[in-house]
């Protein structure tokens, strides 16, 4: 309020100056207005100088977020029954029962990042339809001699792969690939890392982050004492001075997950010799780490495409071991479990991989195409799947099914804040030809399960 | 008819030329926009048909301009760093294209009044982190030393920050401002000021010699001790684009790079880049 006391008063100085000049001593007048216009301004002056120190610390409180408001619809006959109950589960969440279009605010974010340069505090919520939850909460310390070390505690991105960190504002297809929504469930998780990432010099085009997590997931409480140890290393290369580039990471993940029985389910063949699971019961299992380990690599390529705009090239190759459970046709088993699993548990080799390409049309239209494949078991294809090998402890389950995924979608962006994205996935599942009359969850994979999900949704970001 | 005719006439003289004019944005660095506005006068007058918008803000804004389509051209007097690199590769599928466009030479200012003449990096961080208060400590009257410098938006702050300062904090009764031209003013009313701006800026006030270390000999910031890299102190000035530069943008920016651009260039203060 002084502020604006003191440039109202040098308007009104400054204004009635012609005026009065007509009707007094000319050079009387201007000393004693000049001295008025002095004062005011040495106020106005110290004002500024105060609310400067008050703007400058605002100015570090940085405040942003984005909302995405969406309608979709499904091509399923039934949803919510048998093997359509996961119908969407990785197309931006599971639709409910006898529904098969329906609007969702799928992300309503604000993030809140007090920026003191070389530390960071960020929280950030995430408020939907179903309610709030927290999504980032850490705190980041930077040395100050290079500025190229740092360390991160709290609940934050894993660093492993590209699509993990790679923000949900900014992606071009609505949801994560298959793949990572497996491993990776809500991608953020407790723990701590360290990060070199030189902002300036040659070194700058490598970045590397290896940190220490819980391995329980973003929002649950740790379940046993074993620690995930993740790391990523990431190198950008520049092509030529017309903005192209290639990015190549290479990631890895070392964890495990309690046993809390004494069984341990890994693939085998079966009594009948049949491709199955084989257990493992010996006493030791109960409280032994069951290996949870990835593998992989990923590259970006950013290509400029004459009259028509930047290219991406994007893809990601993932490998390892995931434990979790037997399964079932409704649910999928090697979701990373974010609770104990009390039960036996099953070790999988799994392995997948997707390719994207995203080309811009002009600066406001994209056009996306997204190809992603997940197998759950890479020790068994769909002609293994027989009715003498799907049922009992040992047997296969649709959480051993291998999945595909293609989506292609257009985005235009309205101005700087509003996004339009239209977007369809073909959601293939292997045909488990093999399957004749039992088990009944099973038949239902007979031939492609109907579940392609298209996806209109408006983003606003500020 | 003759209305008609008379009204065509209009329309083919009026709006068909309006129709036709080219409108290019620049945006960002408050150090180069006396620049970028010589650049685009002298442009605009010899082609007519083609519109150069130019405004400042600094380089940190002209950056998100360009990552968010409200410029075409990005003024930086300092590379991007791989934070805006990396948003600008995940809208725009490019890492963006950088031109270097001018060299500037970092002046340090002093009051005509000063005796000093020059100050090595060291005491020139030691004055702006606070540990030299006074002027006596570097040759000059028992007097304090007031600093005066750039806002956080800047380019020349954060160049300053990380090539002056190594990345220490500036002293909290450093008084920023909102442009090299009123740093200009602040030391030329303030005998016992200091600050720091372009080169294009520093008329009327003493311009320091710098010197690598207390044993270097010192330098001013001319063309020669710039290009052979003996003034310490100095930077490219950069056009950002977001992709391969084509038609009218290319146009203009090869126009920029050309001998008429550059004699702007010179002519501004700044030292061309061939």
């Amino acid at each position: 309020m002084r502020f604006l006391a003191y440039l109202l008063g040098v308007s009104i100085v400054m204004w009635g100056r012609p005026v009065q000049a007509q009707e007094e001593n000319a050079s009387t007048a201007s000393k004693e207005e000049l001295e008025q216009v002095k004062e005011a301004l040495l106020g106005v002056s110290e004002s500024a100088t105060e609310y400067r120190g008050y703007v400058d610390a605002l100015r570090k409180i940085k405040v942003t977020g984005y909302l995405q408001a969406q309608w979709r619809f499904t091509d399923v006959t039934t949803p919510g029954s048998g093997a359509s109950h996961e119908i969407g589960r990785f197309s931006g969440g599971a639709f409910p029962a006898n529904v098969k279009n329906h609007f969702a605010v799928r992300r309503g974010r604000v993030k809140v990042n007090y920026d003191n340069v070389l530390t960071q505090f960020v929280i950030q919520i995430d408020a939907i339809q179903t309610g709030l939850s927290i999504k980032d909460a850490y705190l980041a310390v930077t040395e100050p001699w290079l500025k190229s070390f740092g360390f991160q505690m709290g609940i934050f991105d894993r660093p492993f792969g590209y699509d993990v960190s790679y923000s949900s504002s900014m992606r071009e297809a609505p949801e994560r690939s298959r793949l990572f929504q497996t491993l990776f469930p809500g991608e953020r998780e407790l723990g701590a890392k360290v990060f070199f990432a030189p902002q300036l010099g040659p070194l700058s085009m490598f970045r590397a982050d290896v940190g220490v997590f819980n391995g329980s997931g973003p929002t649950s409480n740790e379940y046993d004492n074993y620690k995930d140890l993740i790391g990523r290393a990431a190198l950008q290369i520049p092509i030529g001075s017309e903005g192209m580039e290639i990015d190549l990471g290479v990631s890895g993940y070392l964890g495990a997950i309690r046993n809390n029985t004494r069984y341990l389910y890994t693939s085998g063949t079966m009594a009948n010799g049949d491709r199955g699971f084989v257990v493992d019961s010996s006493a030791s299992n109960l409280g032994d780490g069951v290996a949870r380990t990835y593998a992989g690599v990923d590259a970006q390529l950013y290509l400029d495409v004459p009259a028509l705009g930047g290219a991406v090239l994007r893809g990601e190759y993932v490998f390892g071991k995931q434990p979790g459970t037997s399964g079932s046709p409704s649910t999928s088993q090697t979701v990373s479990p974010s609770s104990q699993i009390s039960g036996s548990i099953y070790q999988r080799n799994f392995a997948g991989w997707y390719a994207t390409y995203i080309q811009n049309l002009g600066t406001r239209d994209q056009v996306v195409m997204r190809y992603d494949v997940y197998d759950p078991n890479t020790d068994v294809t769909a002609p293994d799947f027989l009715s003498s090998n799907t049922s009992g402890a040992a047997g296969l389950t649709a959480s051993d099914i291998r999945y595909s995924t293609l989506g292609l979608g257009l985005i235009h962006h309205w101005d700087e804040n509003v996004k339009f994205v239209l977007y369809y996935e073909f959601v293939r599942s292997e045909e488990l030809a093999n399957i004749t009359g039992s088990p009944a969850g099973l038949l239902a994979y007979a031939s492609d399960v109907k579940d392609n999900v298209l996806t209109f949704r408006v983003q606003y970001k500020f | 008819m003759k209305k008609t005719i008379l009204a065509a006439m209009m329309f083919l003289l009026v709006i068909v030329p309006a129709l036709s004019e080219e409108t290019i944005t620049v945006k960002g660095s408050d150090t180069m926009v006396i620049l970028a506005q010589r650049w685009a006068e002298k442009y605009m007058q010899a082609h007519k048909d083609v519109v150069i918008q130019v405004t400042g803000g600094g380089s940190g804004t002209g950056i998100s301009a360009l990552i968010n389509g409200t410029t075409d051209i990005c003024n930086a007097s300092r590379p991007m760093k791989p934070s805006e690199r990396d948003k600008l590769k995940a809208r725009y599928g490019s890492r963006g294209v950088e031109i270097k466009a001018a060299m500037d030479g970092l002046s340090v200012y002093v009051n005509e009044s000063s005796p000093v003449t020059e100050l090595s990096l060291q005491q020139l961080k030691g004055i702006y982190t606070g540990k030299i208060t006074n002027w006596s400590e570097v040759g000059g009257p028992n007097a304090r030393i007031i600093l005066y410098g750039r806002e956080n938006n800047s380019g020349t702050y954060v160049y300053f920050k990380d090539n002056v300062l190594e990345g220490e904090d500036y002293v909290s009764s450093m008084q920023s401002l909102p442009g090299t031209a009123a740093v200009v003013n602040a030391v030329a009313r303030d005998k016992n000021g200091i600050g720091y701006g372009g080169a294009a800026y520093g008329k009327g006030i003493r311009e320091l010699k710098m010197k690598k270390d207390a044993a270097s000999p010192a330098y001013p910031p001319t063309l020669e001790n710039i290009r052979s890299g003996d003034y310490p102190v100095s930077r490219f000035l950069y056009l950002y684009v977001r992709n391969r530069p084509t038609g009218t943008l290319k146009e203009y920016i090869d126009w920029v790079l050309g001998d008429d651009g550059q004699k702007v260039v010179t002519e501004v203060g700044y030292f061309p880049i061939r």
